[in-house]
């Protein structure tokens, strides 16, 4: 690691992460001179105001500009996700955040304001008798306290975009290096002149084009601010070096984001400055980085005007950038996301569009080894693998695996173009898919999905085993589909289950479609939304237009596999063995496995098949569970003439989901942890080794699902040489052969993760995988912690 | 269904996605009985036949299930732990089973060929893409020679790559008939001096040695040298040297040598069976010292690996 990297490193720890309100107060001024004006217009105002006036900054050291916040590693205040009140600030304070007494004030007086457009209390008006106890059950995360404040607490976020956060879409980051932002202006004014006034829309269309405008010249602007800074860093830099790269800072941010970048260094400034755009969303993707940024790569080596070395120094400084944008939320929302969670996935390898032959080339590997000498845990990586990826790029990634980082993750082409081609997406547009938020697939400009729940269909179990009532909360909540004790077979149990999930499915459904909804109404982006596949001429916001590949809203279970696992161990041991009955199970699992035969009679439902071991008794339980899943999903619409999308990705949630899940017939007890991911087995259930869950994984149908997470354990003795990672190399692309569509691992010993526990301050560079992004072990709240301990470790015995 | 299938015998784990006994991804099969009784074992719950509980006293309450579960009546419970007599003790493992909280679990299971054929083949896929197969080790293939040959002949039959891990401690009958199967042999070699052998493995070491000559010699079968480092016991550089010498001119040299460190995963099995005395105090090879080891041979032109 160079000297310049080291300290770039030592730059993003810090003590506190300080809160800050500035962004706020910029938004706030220009609402209040703006109220009349259409929404879409506001908002580009507002960004021109930010973009005019917050504190810009440049980092010493760093050769790529563009601060993500008004302070070094800050976070500013939003309200689109909901209000902040004192008690939410409290909370965060006591976690680890900084804000001054007068700011917090401050910000407490904009809370006013922002009430009338508050997205919670929107959604709160539309909850009737059916829909309001499903948002307090928790079913989709978090439970709401209250009709007016939600869950409590709203986003804290870096990124100079205006959001919202959460949307996962992949904006045409190569159509813009190609043409600048003057031509997305040029397209805007042409599409102004051409304006037909009879066209009812027309209005609207005006009102979208002249924020585009706006928006896009204000982000020329603020890459303007920058070039002066440099040049005023410049004057009184006493270090030649460093005088020179503020120099060429500045004659950079004068040349893009207006026009296209002549040099990969500039196009790597152009790529941050759009990035920085996107954000904050926590989901904003980085695309196939590998891909476009290619040509400007090629050039450069070719004419020799830059090195291997320099283009990784600079993609090492992209990493530490993208450390600045952080994000939190209120309590109950940060544990569904543990440790600072974010998606910023940056996707390599896979197929060429229009041939289908393998994409790989040498800024993949280069992608690969900057996150080897920088080992922060953002941006992710995510390799699309092919059956021509070249096996050296496989043993570079999973030597990058073997540091413990947790990335890249593997995800397999053939099941993402599968499935994307039975959605009816172009065959090129299907080979050209890139990973967003954890691992779901979306289209290059062409797809984003704004409304993401975690679905805790450990819920419904329980609801169904209770005849339609939530026990937490002792209210009705689904349909009455029969008494555990009266059903006769377990068919008739599994069908009382599906008419539950059924039920529920519907009403996740209906809140995506108030959430969506709300969100076109209040939200509209300029920025994003014309970064689109033809986002100036359809003339519309993101929620307003249908997309190629319409995927607005998505259904995404978590806990499914507890519920394979729980319909195994019921039909095993009450309907086939007959050792348990119906009436006793239901006690012992009401009183959390106590009474006289609790323990006895848990031990019956532990030993009975557990998904993960190759094992066809449960696993066609799971194929079929999780193809009904898929198909009814598809069942339910969207306002924007799309239908909801099956996917599965768990994050955190598996931890919050658990807690307000009772005890279960798979053996765990009321309040535990729930399996991760979608596909991984529950932790310490599979006990057949790595081959087994891939096995049982291959078995249900992941087609369909626009992503299904697997998570693996290894101990670092199965990663010693390069023998072994072939061999794993060999695991991943079996998996993928017979349709699987993710894989990521977590490489450290048990032994090391329980002494960070204990010794915190000892482990702060500790990284794990989460679900989709990496996070540093020693921020993660203990029940998570204990849930990476307990996920089983592949490992050889003696 | 032909006999074969429905031999029968002991194994105590079958390990998937094993990536350090032969080439590709392997299944292991742990099978029970051991010719040798070495005063370092590793896997001491292998050594004999029958199944063998093991007891973690950690997990122990002392609650009394077992002891009326026991058709031995085998178990008291002495200062509120159980505990077994082990002359007793037939290995049925009710005990484990009743055992609400998992301190009991019983090592060995009888198995058919055909089951372990089963489970084996259920990784085939496996097998295919990375050029694995399945690895028969122990205790010691030659110790359940039909139940060994039974599985290696489905497997080969199968198309499964088949590999076994042996003392080579066999009358060249018996062996021979197991090698029929046996496409690559992981072969140990603890002591080239016949009468440490006997005092530190309690055989002597002539029938080994021959043995391994003939299975290059006669049956020309690949082979990989697998040889345990114990401190103290078998590393000096004499012996050392003599080994190397020996695969390099009696064997003829031309395949891999892995040197397994001595770990100390043995001492707690010890005391799982209630044994604790048996366990020798090893203190693990340092890299170093592995590296000076991995010199002498790589000076008689062997390719070696510490590891498997």
């Amino acid at each position: 690691m160079s000297a310049r990297m080291k300290r770039l490193l030592k730059s993003i720890e810090v003590e506190k992460y300080p809160l800050c309100i500035e962004k706020s107060r910029l938004i706030t001024e220009s609402f209040k001179r703006t109220e009349g004006e259409p929404m879409i217009m506001r908002r580009a105002k507002a960004l021109a105001n930010i973009l005019d006036h917050i504190h810009i900054f440049i980092e010493n050291d760093q050769m790529i500009v563009g601060n993500a916040a008004s302070k070094p590693m800050g976070l500013e205040f939003d309200f689109y996700a909901g209000l902040w009140s004192k008690e939410e600030i409290e909370g965060l304070k006591e976690v680890g955040y900084v804000i001054s007494d007068d700011e917090e004030k401050e910000l407490l007086e904009m809370r006013e304001y922002w009430k009338s457009y508050n997205p919670i209390s929107r959604v709160g008006q539309m909850l009737d008798d059916r829909l309001w106890p499903f948002f307090q059950s928790g079913m989709v995360l978090p439970p709401w306290k209250d009709k007016e404040e939600g869950p409590g607490g709203g986003y804290a976020e870096s990124g100079m975009g205006l959001g919202p956060g959460f949307y996962i879409l992949t904006v045409d980051f190569q159509r813009l290096l190609q043409g600048g932002l003057n031509r997305i202006i040029e397209e805007a004014e042409e599409e102004l002149k051409k304006l037909d006034l009879t066209d009812p829309d027309s209005m609207n269309r005006i009102a979208f084009l002249k924020a585009v405008i706006i928006s896009q010249q204000a982000i020329i602007r603020f890459a303007e601010r920058f070039a002066n800074l440099a040049d005023e860093m410049a004057a009184k830099e006493s270090d030649p070096k460093r005088k020179e790269e503020l120099e060429r800072i500045a004659v950079t941010c004068r040349h893009i984001p207006a026009d296209p970048p002549r040099t990969f260094y500039e196009a790597m400034q152009f790529f941050w400055l759009a990035f920085l755009m996107t954000t904050p969303s926590p989901t904003a993707s980085i695309g196939r980085f590998d891909q476009y940024m290619y040509p400007f790569y090629k050039k450069d080596i070719e004419n020799g005007t830059t090195t291997d070395e320099e283009v990784l120094e600079l993609l090492q400084c992209l990493r530490i950038k993208d450390m600045h944008i952080n994000r939190t939320s209120g309590k109950l929302a940060r544990q569904k996301n543990a440790g600072m969670a974010k998606w910023h996935n940056m996707t390599i390898g896979g197929v060429i569009p229009e041939t289908g032959e393998d994409a790989t080339n040498e800024l993949s590997y280069l992608v690969l080894d900057a996150v080897k000498l920088c080992p922060v845990p953002h941006h992710t990586v995510t390799v699309r693998v092919n059956e021509n990826t070249p096996e050296d790029l496989m043993l570079k990634a999973l030597e990058v695996v073997k540091t413990g980082i947790g990335m890249p993750a593997f995800v397999g082409d053939r099941s993402y173009i599968e499935y994307l081609l039975s959605e009816k997406v172009s065959l090129e547009d299907a080979r050209d898919y890139a990973l967003g938020g954890c691992i779901d697939a979306t289209i290059v400009g062409k797809s984003r999905i704004a409304s993401y729940g975690m679905f805790i269909i450990s819920k419904i179990f329980e609801i169904t085993m209770n005849n339609g009532l939530d026990p937490r909360m002792n209210i009705r909540m689904g349909p009455k589909t029969g008494e555990f004790e009266s059903f006769a077979t377990f068919d008739e149990f599994l069908d009382a289950f599906k008419k539950q999930l059924k039920y529920f499915m519907g009403l996740h459904a209906e809140r995506n479609n108030i959430e969506l909804q709300i969100f076109r109404d209040l939200y509209p982006d300029p920025v994003r939304s014309a970064w689109m596949y033809r986002g100036v001429q359809e003339g519309k916001a993101l929620l307003e237009r249908k997309f190629p590949f319409e995927n607005a809203a998505v259904l995404n279970p978590v806990g499914l596999i507890n519920v394979v696992d729980s319909l195994a161990a019921v039909k095993k041991v009450v309907f086939d063995d007959r050792k348990v009955g119906q009436k006793e199970l239901f006690e012992t699992l009401q009183s959390d496995w106590k009474g006289a035969r609790g323990q006895e009679i848990r031990k019956l439902f532990l030993a009975a098949p557990k998904y993960g071991n190759n094992d066809d008794y449960v696993d066609s339980i799971a194929r079929d569970i999780y193809h009904y899943y898929a198909k009814t999903a598809t069942q339910f619409k969207t306002y924007i003439g799309g239908t909801h999308k099956p996917t599965g990705v768990s994050i955190s949630a598996q931890w919050p989901g658990g807690a307000l899940t009772g005890a279960t017939p798979d053996g765990r007890y009321a309040g535990d942890c729930l399996a991760d991911g979608t596909v991984s087995a529950m932790r310490g259930m599979d006990t057949h080794g790595p081959t087994a869950v891939i096995l049982s994984a291959s078995k249900i149908d992941q087609v369909p699902f626009q992503a299904s997470l697997m998570n693996m354990k290894f101990h670092p003795s199965s990663l010693k040489t390069t023998d072994d990672l072939r061999k794993l190399s060999f695991l991943i692309r079996t998996y993928f052969s017979r349709n699987g569509k993710h894989i990521q691992f977590n490489v450290v010993n048990k032994e090391t993760l329980v002494n960070a526990q204990k010794e915190p301050e000892k482990h702060k560079d500790l990284i794990v995988r989460i679900a989709g992004y990496s996070a540093y072990f020693v921020q993660l709240g203990e029940p998570m912690q204990n849930e990476i301990i307990g996920r089983t470790e592949h490992e050889e015995a003696a | 269904m032909t006999n074969i299938e429905e031999v029968r015998g002991v194994t105590f784990n079958l390990q998937h996605y094993s990536i350090h006994d032969g080439p590709g991804i392997r299944t292991t099969v742990f099978l029970k009985g051991c010719p040798l009784r070495c005063v370092w074992c590793q896997n001491p719950e292998s050594q004999d036949f029958k199944p063998v509980i093991f007891l973690n006293l950690e997990r122990c309450t002392g609650c009394g299930t077992c002891v009326n579960a026991c058709p031995e009546a085998a178990i008291q419970i002495i200062d509120g732990k159980s505990k077994t007599d082990r002359k007793l003790c037939k290995g049925h493992g009710q005990c484990a089973e009743v055992c609400p909280n998992e301190a009991r679990s019983l090592m060995g299971k009888y198995m058919t060929a055909r089951e372990v054929f089963d489970d084996v083949n259920a990784d085939a896929i496996f097998y295919q893409n990375s050029g694995g197969g399945v690895t028969l080790s122990g205790g010691d293939p030659v110790a359940q020679p039909e139940f060994s040959r039974a599985i290696l002949k489905l497997c080969h039959d199968a198309g499964i790559h088949t590999a076994i891990e042996t003392s080579g401690f066999a009358k060249w009958d018996i062996f021979k008939g197991i090698l029929e199967y046996t496409d690559l042999v992981l072969y140990d070699i603890k002591h080239m001096d016949s009468a440490k052998h006997k005092e530190y493995t309690g055989v002597p070491n002539e029938m080994i040695l021959e043995n391994a000559v003939r299975i290059r010699k006669e049956l020309d079968l690949s082979m990989l040298g697998r040889l345990p480092i114990m401190p103290g016991y078998n590393d000096s550089p004499e012996n050392m040297e003599r080994t190397a010498q020996f695969i390099a001119n009696d064997l003829g040299g031309g395949f891999k040598v892995h040197l397994l460190p001595y770990h100390r995963l043995g001492e707690t099995k010890y005391a799982r069976m209630e044994e604790p005395d048996k366990a020798v105090s090893i203190t693990p090879p340092t890299e170093e010292h592995m590296a000076e080891l991995v010199k002498i041979f790589e000076s008689k032109g062997l390719e070696t690996v510490v590891g498997g």
